[in-house]
C-alpha cells in the first residue's frame, strides 16, 4: 500500500496514522465510530503492572484550542489488560501498541517483560513518571536516569521499543541521544505539556490535581519544532505526537520529519477523524503523485 | 454510531439562561436519561463537545435542553432555526424501567431537570417534585404542570413560585405518606442528590440518580469524568450517568 509506513525493520503500519496513548482506552468504544483495522496503529491506555485509581475529578478542563486532562494514568493493571483487553484488540490486523509506565526502574523492566508476548507489536514507554530514587526528577527530563532506565528494558524485551519523550525539558536533543544510545528504535515526540487552569471567582484549580498536560491544535505549533529538532540529531523513526487534528497537520509533521503521527484530542470531539485524516493523506499523495510516505517524510525545504 | 449533522427547527428560551432546542431527526431506541454530544462549532474553539440531556424523541423531532454555564452554552444559545448542529448519540444508560406495580416519584433541582421530565413523559405516572432558586430559573411551567398521570409540586428557594423550601425538604415532607414500594428518580445538585439518596435510604426506597460531570469524549475512552462508587471508579459518561443511588461514594468530594 502506498501510504504504509516502517518504523522498525520488522514493523510496518498500513499508514501513519496512529491512536495517542489515552485517547482510545483499550479500544471497545472507539470501535463503535470505526473498524480499528483501518489504523496504522493502536496505542493502548498507559499501562501499570497493578492497576491504578487515577486522579480525583474534575480531570478535563476546556483550554483555548485545547485541553487539559489529569486522568492520573488510572487503567485496568497490565494482567486485567492481557486477559480481557488485548484478544479484543487482536481481532482487528492493526498493530498493538502498548503504552506502560512504572514507578521505579524495576516496575518498568517486569512490566516490560509482561508485555514482551505475542499479539503486542511495539512498546510505548511513557517516561514522565518521577524517578524517586533521583529526588523525584521524572525519568525523562533527566538524561542519565533515562539513559539507564531504556538501557534495562532494552535488555529484557526484544520488541520494537518507543521512548515517549517529555516536551518540557532544557533541550530535547539531549534527552532524545540519551534514548536513542541506550537503544530505543523509535521516538514519539511528545508527551502533553504540564499544564494548569485558575478559577480565579473561586481562587482555585479548575482540576482536582491542580495541574495536568495540555494536549490539542494549541500544542502543534511548539511540538511540530520539536519534531524537528529531535529528527534532525538522530536517526531512528520519530512518531510526531501534539495536535494534529487534520490530514495537513499530519503531512506537516511528516514534513519536519515524523514517520507516523498520533491522534489524541482530536479524537475526542471527532472520533470519525481518523478516516478523514487517512483519505486526506491518500489523497495529499495522489495529488503530488507519490508513491510512498518517504518522499514525504523530512523532505521539509528550507530556502 | 455515527456524528450526526441536523437543522434546528427552533431553539426557544425557556427560562432564565435555559434553553429548548429542537432538532430534526430520529434516534431509535434513546432511553430517558441519556444525552447527546453537540459540537458547539466546526472550528477548534471550543475545542469540546458538551453533554447535553435528550429532553424527547419523537415525530422526528429531538429536543436538547441546556443551560447556559459558559462560553460554549452562550454560543449555543444563539443557534437560530434553520442553523446546522451535530452531535453523537443517544448516549449513557438512561434511568431503569420501575418494576410493575410500583409508585414513582421523580425529584429535580434547577439544571437537573430534562432527565427527569423525559423520565416522567414517558412513566406517565407518579408524583414530580421540582425545586429552583427563583420563579424566572422554572422552565416549561406549563408542560410540568400538566403532565399526564403526574402530580407536579413545585418549590423555591425565595418562594417566587409554589413552596418556599428545597426540592429535598419536599421530599422529607411527602416521603412518609409514600408506599414502600416506590421507586426514586433524581438528577440536580450533588449536594441535592446526596441528601434525596439519605432521605431514601432512611426510607429504605431504591433510587436512581443522574450524575453530572466535566467530561471531554462522552463516550468512554478518555476516562475524564469518573465517579467514586462501590465498584470502583465508574465513568458517568458510558456507565451512567444514571447510578444506583447506594453505589455512589457519597462522601468523597
Amino acid at each position: 500500500m502506498k501510504t504504509a509506513v516502517r518504523i522498525r525493520e520488522d514493523l510496518e503500519l498500513k499508514n501513519p496514522i496512529i491512536t495517542a496513548s489515552g485517547t482510545a482506552a483499550y479500544g471497545e468504544e472507539l470501535s463503535e465510530f470505526l473498524d480499528l483495522s483501518v489504523l496504522g496503529g493502536f496505542v493502548t491506555k498507559g499501562l501499570s503492572i497493578r492497576p491504578k485509581r487515577g486522579n480525583p475529578t474534575p480531570r478535563i478542563a476546556e483550554t483555548p484550542c485545547g485541553m487539559i486532562n489529569s486522568i492520573g494514568l488510572e487503567n485496568v493493571g497490565i494482567p486485567v489488560f492481557l486477559k480481557e483487553k488485548l484478544p479484543y484488540l487482536n481481532q482487528f490486523s492493526t498493530p498493538v501498541v502498548v503504552n506502560f509506565f512504572g514507578e521505579t526502574e524495576d516496575d518498568y523492566v517486569i512490566a516490560a517483560e509482561m508485555l514482551s508476548i505475542e499479539g503486542i507489536a511495539a512498546l510505548e514507554m511513557n517516561v514522565s513518571c518521577p524517578n524517586i530514587k533521583r529526588g523525584g526528577i521524572e525519568f525523562g527530563k533527566d538524561p542519565e536516569s533515562l539513559h539507564t532506565l531504556v538501557k534495562k528494558v532494552r535488555e529484557v524485551t526484544k520488541k520494537p521499543l518507543i521512548v515517549k519523550l517529555p516536551p518540557l525539558v532544557t533541550d530535547i536533543v539531549v534527552i532524545a541521544r540519551a534514548a536513542v544510545s541506550a537503544g530505543a528504535d523509535v521516538l514519539t515526540c511528545c508527551n502533553t505539556f504540564p499544564a494548569m487552569v485558575i478559577d480565579e471567582n473561586l481562587r482555585r484549580p479548575l482540576l482536582g490535581n491542580v495541574t495536568g498536560g495540555l494536549s490539542g491544535p494549541a500544542i502543534k505549533p511548539v511540538v511540530l519544532k520539536l519534531v524537528r529538532d529531535v529528527s534532525q540529531s538522530v536517526h531512528v523513526p520519530i512518531i510526531a505526537s501534539g495536535g494534529a487534528s487534520t490530514y495537513r497537520d499530519v503531512i506537516q509533521f511528516l514534513l519536519a520529519g515524523a514517520t507516523a503521527v498520533e491522534i489524541g484530542s482530536e479524537s475526542l470531539r471527532n472520533p470519525l477523524c481518523f478516516l478523514e485524516i487517512i483519505k486526506g493523506i491518500e489523497e495529499y499523495m495522489e495529488r503530488f503523485r507519490m508513491h510512498s510516505v518517504s518522499e514525504i517524510t523530512g523532505t521539509l525545504e528550507i530556502v | 454510531m455515527k456524528d450526526i449533522t441536523t437543522r434546528i427547527i427552533k431553539n426557544d428560551k425557556v427560562a432564565e439562561k435555559t434553553y429548548l432546542m429542537t432538532l430534526e431527526g430520529d434516534l431509535t431506541e434513546t432511553k430517558p436519561g441519556q444525552f447527546l454530544m453537540v459540537q458547539v462549532q466546526r472550528s477548534h474553539e471550543p475545542f469540546l463537545r458538551r453533554p447535553l440531556a435528550i429532553l424527547s424523541c419523537r415525530d422526528r423531532m429531538i429536543e436538547i435542553f441546556f443551560t447556559v454555564r459558559g462560553e460554549g452554552t452562550a454560543l449555543l444559545a444563539e443557534k437560530r432555526t434553520g442553523e446546522l448542529v451535530s452531535f453523537i448519540g443517544p448516549l449513557g444508560n438512561g434511568f431503569s424501567d420501575p418494576a410493575p406495580g410500583e409508585h414513582l416519584l421523580y425529584i429535580a433541582g434547577g439544571a437537573g431537570l430534562p432527565p427527569v421530565l423525559s423520565m416522567a413523559e414517558h412513566l406517565g405516572r407518579g408524583m414530580f417534585i421540582f425545586g429552583a432558586k427563583t420563579e424566572a430559573e422554572i422552565p416549561l411551567h406549563n408542560r410540568l404542570q400538566n403532565l399526564e398521570g403526574i402530580q407536579t409540586l413545585f418549590c423555591t428557594e425565595d418562594g417566587s413560585l409554589g413552596t418556599k423550601a428545597l426540592a429535598t425538604e419536599i421530599l422529607s415532607r411527602v416521603i412518609k405518606s409514600l408506599p414502600t414500594s416506590t421507586r426514586i428518580y433524581a438528577c440536580g445538585p450533588r449536594e441535592m442528590l446526596r441528601q434525596t439518596w439519605n432521605i431514601a435510604a432512611h426510607a429504605e426506597i431504591p433510587c436512581e440518580v443522574s450524575l453530572e460531570e466535566r467530561m471531554a469524549c462522552g463516550f468512554g475512552v478518555c476516562s475524564g469524568c469518573v465517579v467514586e462508587t462501590q465498584q470502583g471508579n465508574l465513568r458517568v459518561c458510558r456507565e451512567g450517568p444514571v447510578f444506583d443511588a447506594q453505589d455512589i461514594l457519597w462522601g468523597s468530594r
